[in-house]
């Protein structure tokens, strides 16, 4: 009962809902870098919403599954083939044992998730199954998958077909809206430099990652009171470095931080980030923290609402 | 202590408790106090709490936890904590962290000196001498941020940063001094080596120190550099003060 790794892809990594309680010690809180698509594999196969799954990175993995299973692929889209035919996304996958699963061409997005209807045998560290690949703990030994490696699978099961319809195939652009909130040490930058700041389209550059999503476009101007004393650093920060252009911590950002945050993304649309690949565009759109609120209800809700629909397969 | 305070959105899933004072022994043990008090009440929906220098991150989720009722509650225990000296749940230890400070460790050892003014071994005397104290932890799993480097020790940190600092490197970077973690790039001068590890993942212990707590460095030769055992980490009561 295992899968085998015949290809690895770029980045392909164990990953659930990540921890709490540990962002204290500098453990980020890790976990899916886009949890909605995430949760969304999980549901189809009527597993707990942050049951562990295969994270695949831009380039993905080809896999030969040793046992009978459901398997379910959400996420980035990518040209997919089961034994060399071509299979969908964002349903059930019924797998036989001695079947293998290829990802071809990835055609929208960044990182899709292969959620399994069983369980991977390996450790939680920090009550976390979530591979930190900078800190290298977690997941298949704190790294990153690779070539050869097996992976057990318990209490492997079947499920009924499923299909995810409508707003639940998600579709990713090229060029998102991130809405944010007023940054904590936006009184750092004057009236000149947030404006620019909303008003140019900025580039995501190559030397993006899990620990943070780095900018391109006209640097900003920052202000005299540039010294920040160094705090608490959340996910979707904006920071602006000395050279002007922003970073956006993400999910294995560093816990503490000391760059004037002139925004921050908010919850509901963080899983975008994930979804960014080098060369995206994106713009910075404000709102209120109350508008923000509102807006992660709802798109909870669409979870929740999915959740009841798709009720779980364990008796 | 006498201490203004605000409570500020960071972000529109954490609240943070900025504290009008500068960083001091004081006010990291009122910060910390804090975070065992506001852990304390169990509220739903408060997660991951992050102190530091001046300030106390307070995370929490939207969807079951209401921005203005936790803020306010926030407040009210803020107040009611500043009424009374700060009550902590630990005794603070002394951690004795051995550093190697040979050459083949200690590549900018020579830009230290010539910034400063002092030999290198001046440089690992007042290095040893003081008693650090762990404001809090972050940056990278395990990475302390330490208090009391000696003024004379300052010296900024370097233009372009360096891509691979290894693990357990001991730097100086502005008036700061630490020990990197993990493999990572860093900017600061590195003058020495531990080989102490500061996050153990798989251990019992994953950390080597906790807020408050006091770090000194003592050097030692390659031998005992080589032959260190984590076990052997000497971690003693700090007396507390007559």
């Amino acid at each position: 009962m295992t899968m085998r790794i015949i290809r690895a892809g770029l980045q392909t990594s164990v990953q659930d809902l990540g921890r709490s309680g540990s962002m204290r010690y500098g453990v980020p809180r890790g976990g899916a870098a886009d949890p909605v698509a995430m949760q969304l594999a999980n549901l189809l196969l009527g597993n707990p919403p942050g049951n562990p799954v295969l994270e695949v990175t831009l380039d993905g993995p080809s896999i030969e599954f040793q046992c009978d299973i459901s398997i379910a692929i959400v996420g980035a889209q990518f040209d997919l083939a089961l034994n060399g035919e071509p299979v969908e996304c964002d349903r059930v996958l019924q797998i036989e044992s001695g079947d293998r699963l290829t990802f071809g061409r990835l055609l929208s997005g960044a990182r899709a998730y292969i959620a399994l209807a069983g369980q991977m045998k390996l450790p939680a560290i920090f009550g976390s199954h979530s591979t930190s690949i900078i800190a290298g703990f977690g997941g298949l030994c704190g790294r990153a998958i690779e070539k050869g490696d097996a992976i057990e699978i318990l209490e492997a099961r079947t499920v009924d077909h499923r299909r995810l319809e409508g707003e639940y195939r998600l579709r990713y652009t090229r060029h998102p809206q991130l809405r944010v909130v007023t940054g904590a040490e936006e009184n750092h930058f004057g009236r000149e430099a947030i404006d620019h700041f909303y008003s140019q389209t900025y580039q995501v550059t190559a030397q993006s990652n899990r620990m943070g999503i780095r900018l391109a476009g006209d640097a900003l101007r920052r202000g005299n009171q540039s010294q920040v004393v160094s705090s608490g650093l959340c996910p979707g920060t904006v920071q602006i470095p000395p050279d002007g252009r922003p970073i956006i911590s993400f999910i294995e950002g560093q816990t503490i931080g000391g760059y004037p945050r002139i925004a921050h993304v908010i919850s509901a649309d963080l899983h975008l980030l994930g979804q960014l690949q080098a060369n995206d565009r994106l713009d910075f759109t404000p709102v209120s923290v109350a508008q923000a609120h509102k807006i992660l209800e709802v798109k909870s809700g669409l979870l929740e609402r999915l959740m009841a629909e798709f009720p779980g397969n364990d008796n | 202590m006498k201490s203004s305070f605000a409570i500020v959105a960071n972000g529109d899933s954490a609240l943070d408790i900025r504290f009008d004072a500068s960083p001091s022994l004081e006010l990291s043990e009122r910060i910390i106090a804090l975070a065992q008090a506001v852990e304390a009440q169990r509220w739903e929906g408060v997660g991951d709490l992050i102190p530091a220098y001046q300030c106390l991150t307070v995370c929490y989720n939207p969807l079951n936890c209401n921005n203005s009722d936790l803020t306010n509650r926030l407040e009210s225990l803020t107040r009611q904590q500043l009424r009374q000296p700060p009550k902590l749940d630990r005794k603070p230890r002394l951690i004795r962290v051995p550093v190697c400070y040979d050459a083949e460790f200690a590549p900018d050892m020579r830009e230290v000196s010539e910034h400063t003014g002092l030999s290198a071994e001046q440089i690992i005397a007042r290095h040893c001498a003081p008693d650090y104290l762990v404001h809090m932890l972050g940056f990278t799993p395990g990475f302390l941020y330490l208090g009391g480097l000696d003024p004379q020790l300052h010296c900024p940190r370097k233009a372009t940063p360096e891509l691979r600092v290894p693990a357990g490197a001991v730097g100086i970077g502005g008036s700061q001094t630490g020990i990197y973690p993990q493999v990572t790039p860093g900017g600061w001068q590195i003058i020495g080596r531990t080989p102490v590890q500061l996050f153990r993942p798989q251990s019992e212990t994953p950390f080597i120190a906790e807020p408050l707590d006091k770090i000194e460095f003592f050097p030692v030769d390659r031998d005992a550099f080589e032959c260190f055992q984590q076990d052997s980490l000497e971690i003693t009561p700090l007396e507390s003060a007559p």
